[in-house]
């Protein structure tokens, strides 16, 4: 297959992370391809926020090195901003977005086009913001001019995966992406992670407590247990006892 | 299968009542003024009575504007009337030492306190309430010591001055606080503060920061840096705020602005802007100062005592708000 001939899109090698006299993660390693959806899954505690974390630059890793394209991110470059030019988004659970705001403005929040410097230029961004709902098939969000607070968590998270992907991103973290939303609008946020994997070859990280979600959506799982990344599985060869037992008792 | 978790749907009319709630400030106005015409008859509605009103509004509002800038973020800026006196008191001494253009000393030193507000707020961390409560004391203070607690006035040049009175002959700023030239200088500001507020990033950003401020520090905006703009856009605001009044009063006043830090708020608040922040209007705004104007003419036109009538102030301030703003989307009342 020609996708293992290329390099990995990130590489995470050894990387760890302490917070005072705790060691929240111990040598996390693992590999992402282009297109591929791997899952971090693990009970609490056991890392996989801070892998997540410490991969958006938000966390500055004590040790370790991080791969982007097979470029190691510097230390001293390490930051959200930074990861956010190699084109690492994240989406949060918690949907964050400005509520008070319409859609237009949740999309480019941070990137408002202006005229003249300083104007704001709704008509390119009503126009950009139709555009990258028709690209993820969100047909239920048709008023642009209601604030995002009047619709559904499904469309407010539509909306943030939107923001995530509209800007040439290539990897993103979806920080329990569902766990804020209701049984319909998970199926519907998952339908639109598949489509845009399949559509644009983004690829995804995606942590989840859900253990049905990870093995719907995943092409990999790994493990944490206790800050280790102790196992990586493929899906088709994982079982949700076996999943249930590595994350619980780490074997 | 029942559906207990049938989702009732509002019917129109309360979607109607919704709708209305966005008109109070209008209304309100409207009944004010109807019912002060029938109180005082011509001498409310008469044109000298309007050339007053037009007149005294213009510094409340811009004051306000200085106000809705920082309270559509979410923070509150009670500092804005030892601002104005201090601006008012350099805008003087700017004239004194470097003629009409030193005027500009006087909206610099507006900006510097509200930089100095944002400075506090943003780097220290300090709650704005706390931050300018503090700065209004300061402030206040900085201004007794300089002045020495005596005015420095503006003169026409006709009248002569003489003894130890501090005074700067400006015929032309006296001129700027009468009806007409005062009318269309707030007429000017107004226009360009709408533009600023509605149609610049600036001024979106503003309502996003009063949203959901994580997640701008997530997108990746230097909030610190946001912040004392913003002061400093308020405070530039309240120097222009404080050049009017020189105008008005003619004179700057170790005592100017006391209290005006409240009206500025309750203006805003009158207008309906709530003050959780990420929401506001500079129509409004100005009706909201209106109000307050007018109420204020119009209770001690219809011979009203003083205290009477901040007491009708601050229960119209309480109902205006409890019709405006709807309640049932705040979650929590602080």
């Amino acid at each position: 297959m020609e996708k293992r001939q290329t390099v990995p899109i990130l590489t995470v090698e050894n990387v760890s992370k302490n917070f005072g006299g705790v060691q929240a993660l111990r040598d996390g390693s693992f590999e992402l391809n282009r297109g591929e959806v791997v899952a971090i899954v693990g009970g609490n505690g056991a890392g996989k926020s801070t892998l997540a974390k410490i991969i958006s630059g938000a966390y500055v890793p004590d040790s370790g090195c991080i791969c982007i394209n097979g470029d190691e991110v510097k230390r001293s470059d390490h930051s959200v901003s930074y990861m956010q030019t190699c084109g690492i988004e994240v989406v949060y659970q918690d949907l964050a977005l400005v509520p008070n705001m319409t859609a237009p403005y949740n999309l480019f929040l941070g990137r408002i086009p202006t005229k003249w410097g300083i104007f704001v230029n709704e008509k390119k961004m009503r126009e950009k913001t139709r555009e990258v709902l028709a690209q993820l098939n969100v047909t239920t969000v048709q008023d642009l001019s209601q604030p995002i607070s009047s619709m559904s968590g499904g469309q407010q998270q539509s909306i943030a995966i939107g923001r995530a992907i509209a800007w040439g991103s290539e990897i993103v973290i979806l920080d329990e992406p569902t766990a804020a939303l209701g049984p319909n609008e998970t199926s519907e946020v998952e339908k639109l992670i598949e489509d845009v994997r399949d559509k644009h070859g983004t690829s995804f990280i995606l942590i989840s407590h859900n253990l049905d979600q990870v093995r719907r959506l995943a092409d990999r799982i790994i493990v944490t247990h206790h800050g280790i990344t102790s196992q990586e599985f493929r899906r088709d060869e994982i079982t949700s006892d076996r999943l249930v037992k590595a994350i619980t008792l780490g074997e | 299968m029942i559906n207990y978790f049938k989702i009732i749907k509002p019917s129109i009319s309360t979607k109607k009542i919704e709708k209305l709630r966005d008109y109070v400030p209008f209304i309100a106005i409207g009944l004010v003024i109807l019912m002060f015409w029938m109180i005082s008859g011509d001498r409310f509605m008469s044109v000298r009575n309007w050339t007053f009103i037009a007149q005294q509004t213009p510094v409340l509002m811009l004051l306000a504007f200085a106000q809705l800038i920082i309270i559509t973020t979410g923070s509150i800026d009670i500092s804005v009337g030892s601002s104005l006196a201090f601006s008012a008191f350099l805008g003087a001494i700017g004239m004194l030492w470097f003629g009409d253009v030193g005027l500009i000393v006087g909206v610099l030193a507006g900006g510097l306190v509200g930089m100095v507000n944002g400075i506090i707020i943003s780097l220290l961390k300090i709650p704005s309430f706390v931050a300018t409560l503090a700065m209004l004391i300061i402030v206040r203070a900085l201004v007794i010591i300089a002045s020495d607690g005596t005015s420095i006035y503006i003169t026409s040049g006709t009248g002569a001055s003489g003894g130890n009175i501090t005074s700067v002959t400006a015929p032309w700023l006296l001129s700027m606080g009468k009806f007409p030239a005062i009318f269309i200088i707030a007429a000017v500001v107004a226009f360009s503060m709408w533009i600023f507020y509605e149609k610049t990033v600036f001024g979106q950003q503003l309502r996003a920061v009063g949203g959901n401020e994580k997640v701008l520090r997530l997108v990746g905006i230097n909030l610190t840096l946001f912040k004392i703009k913003v002061f400093a856009a308020a405070g530039l605001m309240v120097g222009l705020a404080a050049c009017v009044n020189l105008a008005r009063a003619g004179a700057a006043t170790p005592q100017a602005g006391m209290m005006m830090e409240l009206d500025a708020i309750a203006a805003v608040a009158l207008g309906g802007t709530p003050l959780t922040g990420g929401y506001g209007s500079v129509v409004k705004t100005i009706i909201g100062a209106l109000t307050l104007t007018i109420v204020r003419n119009g209770l001690t036109i219809a011979g009203v005592p003083p205290s009477w009538s901040q007491v009708a102030l601050g229960v119209l301030l309480i109902s205006a708000i409890a019709i405006s703003l709807n309640r049932n989307k705040i979650d929590v009342v602080k």
